[in-house]
Formats: structure tokens, sequence, C-alpha cells
């Protein structure tokens, strides 16, 4: 029959050890987190020459699972598709990043902000302004 | 038939098939862009190459190479791969990668194409074209950067349209679909090229953007414009109607449709539709709530007796039209019921019911392709119903069937390869007819028919039809009848084509008399390809014709129903979807009518001219929300389900009067498949295995042959002859809320010959005014080869320049026309 002692010392050791170490808290929120580089937070529509990115070819609804992104094409005074509408309900957003996966224009990226709460329900559908990659 | 083996499976074969064609029943998939089942094999692609065993050493196209006995086919060696895939290499060598902003995304040949064969990467370059693209069509965009010059744009719009308004311009390199001088498209807009373009280079504008092609819910329809009763399929996405979708194994047409049927669909979910009922108070058209406009209608129906009249559109299905019948007869106890204007039907109710024993044309737009001899009474056959124009275009074409045209304008039609015109003065066809039912007998080629019912008679009658004696009435040189009667009793399988409708007022009973009189004496009834087949205007016109919807016993027609309004003996008046005061003749009349009854009641899709002056406007559904049957021209039965829920607080007719029925204590049937089953006409149709393409309805015919009474027909002297009809964009006034309709055609127009117009010294697209005895309108002039002197043209669609405050009814109206 093994020591009945030998768990708690281990127990204890570990216990012990982490006074030495640097805390694993974070004092949220005057300490930030620094997330990683492939964080999937919220979307960002990419911008280029003063222009989203976006040609509106509604890849992104298609590949959503949540079906949470709604888009309009619209045709500019060059005859372009550009995006009119452009949402995201992050109520409904998994974020498992399908979206940037499937932009065949680049146009789409996931950023590190990750503070999503409001107080409207309203104020989760993010519109295309919102969306708008800021530099 | 001819033994093949392909894929090591063997398969029996016509013996004028290709090897693309065996391949199709063998089940092998050979991969296509340039080949079209309704086209003749082209050869453009180079997508189909084979290997063949007898023809060893190089690849072989599949869908221009005909079958031989024996051959030994091989659709999927890697050396055919490695074809295969070189050839979508080269195409996209040039064709750019615009895919996510390409509206053909999705259902683009070549890019599944490119999928399948996986060409990821090209092992060749070169820079892409620049041409410039056209964003100036209305309907039609074309990018000649995405073309892959398959050329199937250019062969549909000649073999099938035989507009021509396309070809392979420019060699080598440079060359490019264009168009005439490499102007702007100027064509009838059917889309047709659209529909068989296998990339994005040409695509239907209205729709440009508005969804991708993979969101689109697809929902078999049948087309709510005229009789031709084509399939379409509409697609749909959030409830909206968006646009037409093609489908090649649609319908007898293969899913050919017209510029109506593919670009008129807007009006389903214009934001014109009515989205509540209307109640007038105080003298305003103000939204109410369907059980009060509902009570108040009940109020003046009840115990109405003949004071109420009810005047249906034949766009309504058979069933709701079955269910307005039995509210009118049986519950209000009216007999005054009717459609078309009262005489648009006449050609069936009354002249075929009395030739042929029943009121319906005998043959089906199917024998249109399979006759030898077509005749043709005026070219607006055309305009009328242009997928019936197509099957005669290939008729004519591709199965050299001879084509005569007996009309007082020339058309289209006219331009076919060996088409025969004989113009004849406005309002004589019926002489016509007679005359040549004249030689037909003179000449013995009629004596199949002595046993018929009036034979005698009708020899004794036509005594003052000879050809030398009606040739200067009509304009027509007798020998020219005489050939055409000789042509027509010579032809082993010959069919008669005439349109009727609200605009032909000259196409009556005694017209369809002397139609049937001459398809019975030349014996051309009861054969396959031969016949008669008069093309009805709206969508149900012979439903509405086989339902009844006709003046019960004792009851007023259309035209005594409007008198009656105006005398203060019709007190409530029904209008279902009609719009009287535009489609029906002499406007001031009905008018007076509308203004005179003491209320109106319309029920229609939207705030019609004729809706602004009812008491009650009951906002109904398009065919695209309803349940129901239509017949199309040729009583082909077809079933429609809803492809969107109701717009706004419309509801179908079929509930509107079924509610009116139990309001007036009467019991109506549940549903459109109960109903289906109290039409005596359908009897022996299943509505349950009805499906989109329809079934025919039996037509069980009587000949006898019946004297037609030739109108005396004169312009007044230093007068010109008004004709009216329908325009190739629009039928009926609906398409008026079709937005591609209108796009390309927005308004009223007068077609004068280049002699009138020189001589009045008119300039094309002056505006000129229009004046009869009854009134004046004032239209654009459109100085056109198609008239002839001394006859003018105007369609009769347009609200905004409405031709029935000059038109009175008749056939022919005598107007002068001042600057």
């Amino acid at each position: 029959m093994p020591n009945p002692f030998t768990p708690i010392i281990k127990g204890m050791k570990i216990t012990f050890g982490h006074l030495f170490k640097k805390p694993v808290t974070l004092m949220y929120p005057e300490e930030r987190p620094k997330v990683a580089e492939r964080f999937r937070g919220l979307h960002a529509l990419k911008v280029s020459h003063d222009k989203a990115k976006c040609v509106a070819c509604y890849l992104c609804p298609t590949v959503c699972p949540a079906k949470c992104i709604t888009v309009e094409a619209g045709e500019d005074a060059n005859h372009d598709k550009f995006a009119a509408k452009y949402e995201i309900d992050m109520l409904r957003c998994i974020f498992c990043g399908y979206c940037v996966e499937a932009c065949p224009v680049d146009a789409l990226k996931m950023t590190g902000e990750f503070e999503l709460a409001n107080y409207r329900r309203t104020d989760f559908i993010y519109t295309k302004e919102r969306l708008l990659e800021k530099k | 038939m001819v033994t093949l083996t392909i894929d090591d499976k063997q398969v029996q074969v016509e013996k004028d098939a290709t090897i693309y064609d065996a391949a199709k029943v063998a089940g092998v998939n050979i991969p296509i862009l340039c080949h079209d089942k309704k086209l003749k094999p082209f050869g453009a692609c180079r997508m189909c190459l084979v290997e063949v065993e007898q023809m060893k050493g190089r690849l072989i196209p599949a869908c221009t190479t005909p079958v031989t006995e024996g051959m030994i086919v091989r659709s999927s060696t890697a050396p055919v791969e490695k074809a295969r895939k070189l050839v979508l290499e080269l195409l996209m060598l040039n064709h750019p990668l615009d895919c996510p902003v390409c509206d053909k995304g999705g259902d683009c040949e070549l890019q599944n194409l490119a999928y399948d064969h996986k060409v990821n990467a090209n092992r060749l370059s070169d820079e892409k074209f620049h041409h410039q693209i056209d964003y100036n069509n209305p309907l039609i965009e074309r990018d000649q950067n995405r073309c892959v010059l398959c050329g199937k744009c250019v062969r549909i719009c000649d073999e099938i349209v035989s507009r021509g308004a396309l070809t392979f311009i420019n060699r080598g390199i440079e060359t490019k679909i264009g168009t005439e001088f490499d102007g702007p498209l100027s064509c009838e807009f059917c889309g047709s090229c659209i529909s068989v373009c296998p990339v994005g280079a040409l695509l239907a504008r209205p729709f440009k953007f508005k969804s991708r092609f993979w969101a689109l819910q697809k929902k078999a329809s049948v087309c709510g414009y005229c009789g031709t009763g084509c399939s379409v399929t509409l697609g749909v996405k959030d409830n909206k109607v968006l646009t037409t979708v093609y489908d090649e194994n649609q319908g007898f047409h293969n899913g050919q449709l017209c510029v109506r049927g593919r670009f008129g669909y807007q009006f389903i979910n214009s934001e014109k539709r009515l989205q509540s009922p209307l109640v007038r108070k105080n003298g305003q058209l103000v939204e109410a709530g369907w059980d009060e406009a509902l009570n108040l209608v009940v109020s003046r129906l009840k115990g109405a007796g003949n004071s109420a009249a009810a005047l249906a559109t034949p766009r309504m299905t058979n069933e709701e039209l079955m269910l307005l019948k039995q509210l009118m007869t049986q519950q209000v106890g009216s007999a005054n019921i009717d459609h078309s204007a009262g005489y648009a039907h006449t050609a069936l109710t009354e002249g075929l019911f009395k030739s042929l024993g029943v009121a319906a044309a005998p043959s089906a737009i199917t024998d249109i392709q399979k006759s030898n001899l077509l005749l043709v009474l005026k070219s607006d056959a055309y305009e009328t119903h242009p997928v019936v124009g197509f099957e005669i275009n290939m008729a004519v074409k591709n199965k050299d069937a001879k084509l005569h045209i007996l009309s007082d304008k020339r058309g289209k039609l006219a331009k076919l390869p060996n088409a025969t015109t004989l113009i004849h003065k406005p309002g004589s066809e019926v002489a016509l007819l007679n005359a040549l039912a004249k030689v037909l007998i003179d000449e013995n080629l009629a004596t199949a028919a002595a046993s018929v019912a009036g034979f005698a008679e009708l020899a004794a009658g036509l005594s003052a039809f000879a050809p030398e004696q009606v040739a200067d009435q009509c304009g027509v040189s007798a020998d020219a009848l005489k050939g055409l009667a000789r042509a027509y009793a010579a032809a082993d399988k010959a069919l008669i084509l005439f349109p009727v409708g609200l605009a032909y007022p000259a196409h009556d009973a005694q017209l369809a008399h002397a139609a049937a009189n001459l398809a019975i004496l030349a014996g051309k009834l009861g054969k396959e390809g031969s016949g008669l087949l008069v093309l009805q205007e709206k969508n149900n016109s012979q439903g509405a014709v086989d339902v009844g919807f006709v003046p019960a016993a004792g009851g007023m027609n259309a035209q005594q129903i409007l008198d009656g309004c105006v005398s203060g003996s019709i007190k409530t008046l029904l209008v279902a979807g009609e719009n009287p005061l535009i489609s029906y003749p002499n406007q001031a009349k009905v008018k007076a009518a509308l203004d005179k009854v003491e209320f109106l009641v319309v029920a229609d899709l939207f705030l019609t001219e004729t809706a602004e002056l009812a008491d009650v406007v009951l906002p109904v559904c398009s065919y695209a929300e309803k349940t129901g049957t239509f017949t199309a021209t040729d009583r082909r039965v077809q079933k429609i389900e809803p492809a969107i829920s109701a717009v706004g607080q419309s509801r179908p007719e079929f509930k509107v009067y079924g509610d009116l029925i139990s309001a007036l204590g009467g019991q109506a049937p549940v549903t459109p498949a109960e109903a289906f089953t109290q039409i005596p006409a359908y009897a022996g149709i299943d509505y349950a295995s009805l499906k989109a393409d329809g079934t025919f309805a039996s037509v069980a015919i009587k000949p006898a042959l019946v004297l037609p009474v030739a109108p005396a027909l004169q312009v007044e002297s230093g007068k010109l002859a008004l004709l009216t009809g329908a325009a190739l964009y629009h039928c009926g006034t609906l398409s008026q809320y079709g937005e591609g309709t209108v796009a390309v055609c927005p308004e009223g127009y007068l077609e004068l010959s280049h002699a009138d117009a020189s001589r009045m010294q008119i300039a094309d697209g002056a505006v000129v005014t229009v004046a009869s005895a009854n009134g004046s309108v004032k239209l654009k002039a459109r100085v056109s080869l198609r008239m002839a002197e001394g006859v003018v043209f105007a369609p009769y669609h347009f609200a905004s320049s409405a031709i029935n405050q000059v038109w009175t009814g008749a056939a022919v109206t005598s107007v002068t026309i001042s600057k």
C-alpha cells in the first residue's frame, strides 16, 4: 500500500513552487491581455485606396455556418461591384473564421478585439461602417 | 439504327446521331461548352474530344462527328484528358479571373469545367483582353473580355430567334462577338443569347449583382403573359422574384423565352403592388381591412341579381374563374359575366364552336414544326406570341416548311427564307379566306369535304368570292390567291395560325369560320402537324372559355354590361383584373360606364386606371403567389404552385371569391384541386398529376361548314386606316408594370409607311396627333418599312397614350394625322 502522505506532499510542492513564480492572474481591465496573432476576434474589412477591398462576392455569407453575414451588392459609377451593405450579427457569429478563409480578395480579417459586450441587441449588428479597418 | 460502343457500353442510336448524342444515351458524360441541344452542331470549343478506335492518331470532336456502325469510342483516356486540360488552359489564358464579381459565378460552365479538370494553374501566359464593356443596353450587358467564342449566342439569335443581331467580327486573336457595325445592340431583347452563354460574357442587366446563382431558389412556374403557356423557372430569394432562370429541359420550347417572359417579371414584386384593400371614403380611396372591404362588397352583391355584373381577366386561374362564375351566377343570381371585352373570345366561343363543335383549336403549338406548310394570318403572330414565332422560324429554317403570310402589314416572319407574303387591304381577311375556299371548291380540291354538313350552302354562298372579284377589294392579285389555295391543298400537312385578342377585333367568329372552312375543305384536320391554331392573347384565355366565363343564358356580354352601366341597369360592377379603361375600345364609353355605375369593385394587383375609379379595391395575387391551373392556347392544362408568399396583404382570388361565396350563404370548393374537378371540360385530367409543362385536354371535333360573313370595311377617302395590335415587348396592360419590358418599349407609337411620312413630312420620332371621329391622341411617329401606304399601326397597351381614345373597336378606323 502506497504512503498516504505522498500525494499531499506532491501537491504542496506545486503550491509552494507557485509562490516564487510570476502570477497567472491578469488584473483585467487595468492590465490588458496580449492576444495571439492568430486570435479570432471581431472582424474588420480591409481598406485599400480609401475603399473597402470587399467586392461583394457573397462567398462569406455562403460559407458562414451561423448564417450571420448579410451582404448586398451594389454597382458603383464604374459599373464595379461593391458591398452596398455588409453586416455581421455578432450574436450569432461563432468566430470560426471561415469567412476570412473563403474571401478570394483578402478583404476580411479577424482582429484581436474581443470586448464585444453591449447593452442592446441592435448594437451587436456590426454594419459596414463599424467593420471598416481602423488605421 | 446504328450500334456503337462508348466506354465499353454498347448503345443503339439513330443513324443521324452524333457521338455526343450517343454518349448521352449511354449515360457517359462528355464535357461541352459550345454545344446546345437546340442548336446545330458547331464544334468550336474542342472540349468534347474523344478517342475513336477506328480513327486512331487524332482526337475526334464528339459533338460534330456522326456515329458509324461498330464505332468504339473512349471518352476519358489519358490523351483525351490531357487535350481537354490544354483546351481549358488556352481558354483561361485570356479569360479574366474575376469570378468573384461575375454574376455567372456558380452557374458558369467554364468554371465548372476548370474545377472538374483541376485547372488550377496555367502553364501559358498572355495578356487579357481589353474590349470595351457594353453597359448601355437596359437588359443585356455584353462583356467581350469574358467571351470564349463558343458562338452559341450568334447561333441561337440566327437559328431560333431569326434576328441575327450578333455575329463574329474581326479575325484571329481579335475575333469577338459583335453587332452590326459594332454599334449598340439592336434586337428583340428576348435574352436567348444570355440564356445559352456558358460564361459571363452576356448577362441580364436587371439582375446584375442582385444575388449569386446558388443563393436563388428555383421555382418552376408558367409565364403569366400570353397564351403560349411557356414554362418558366423563377429565381427567388428572400421571398422576392429576382430573375428568371434558364432551364433547357423545360416545356415544349426547351426553356426558350421572349422578352416579356424573361425580363417582364418585375411586376410581381413591384413597389406599385397594392398592399392592402382600399375603400372610397369622402371621395378618396383609403386603406381598409379585408373584413371591411369584403363586407361592403357583400352588402352590395346580396340579392343584386341581374343588376350586378362581372368582367374578368383571363389571367386568373381556371379555379378562380370557376369560383367567380359560381359567385355571380349562383349566389348573386346574375347572368352578366364576361371576359376579354366580350369579343376577343368569339373566334372560339362562336366561331370554332359552330365550325368544329368545340370552342378550342384542334392543333397544338408542337404541330408547327411537324407541318409542311404554315398559313399565318397577320404577321402579328410573332409579336403577340414570340415563342410561337420561334417555332415558326425553326419550322421554316430547319424543317423546310413553306411559310405563307396573309397580312395587312409586313412583319419579321416575312423576312424568313422562302416566306411568301401577301399584303392585303386592312379588314379584308375574311373575304380573302373565302376566296381561297372558293378556289378549293371550284378546282375540285375539296372533294373530301363534300359530305360535311353545310357544303352545298357554303359552295352557293361563296359565289361572290371568286378571286377575280375580291382581288381589287383586297389588294391581292387573283393569281396569287389561286396559287396559295393550290399550295395549301397540295401540302401534305398544312397548319393555319392566327392571333386573337383585344386589339384584333377583325379576328372574330367570321374569321374563325373562314379559317376552319379552309381546313375542313382541304381535309387538313385530324392530322399531326396540320389543322388550325388560334393564338390567344392571355395566359388563360382558353381556360376562361373552357370554364365558360361567358354570359349565362339571357346575360349581357361585356359591351352590353358597359352600356348597362351607363343606362343604369347595372348597378354593381365587379372588375376582376381587367383594365377596361385602357385595354377595351372606346375609352369615352368605358369611362362613362365606370363613372355612372353605382358601385365599382376592382380586384387587381395594382391601382390601375380602372381601379382609381373604384369604390372598393381588393389587392390580389400574381401568378407567382398562387396555386391553380392555366390552360394554354392549345388546351394544355398547366399547374402552377406559389413561388413566393403573398405580397403585402394581397390574397389569391380563389380565397377572395371563396369568402364572398361563403358570406352570401353558398358553399365554395375548399381547394383549387376540388374546384378543378368541377370543370367539365377537364374531366379525365388528374389534378394531382398535373405539372408546369402541362397535359393536353382532349379536343373532339365535329366539323361543319359555315358561311362566313365578310365585313364591308371602307376607309373614308383622304384618311388613313388605323390598325390596332400588340407590340412585341408587351402583353395586355400587365407588362406596363414590368421594368424590363418598359425599359425597351416605354410608350405608345404610331407606325407609318415611308410614303405617308414623306408626304406629310413627318420625321421618325416626331410627335403627331392621331384623330378619328371619336377623339384624338398624341403618339410618337415611327417610320417603318412594315406598313403599306395609307395604313398606320398603333399598339394598344399604353395608359399614357391610350389608343382607345381614337379606336372604338372597329377592325379598321379612319384617322387623320396632323403634326
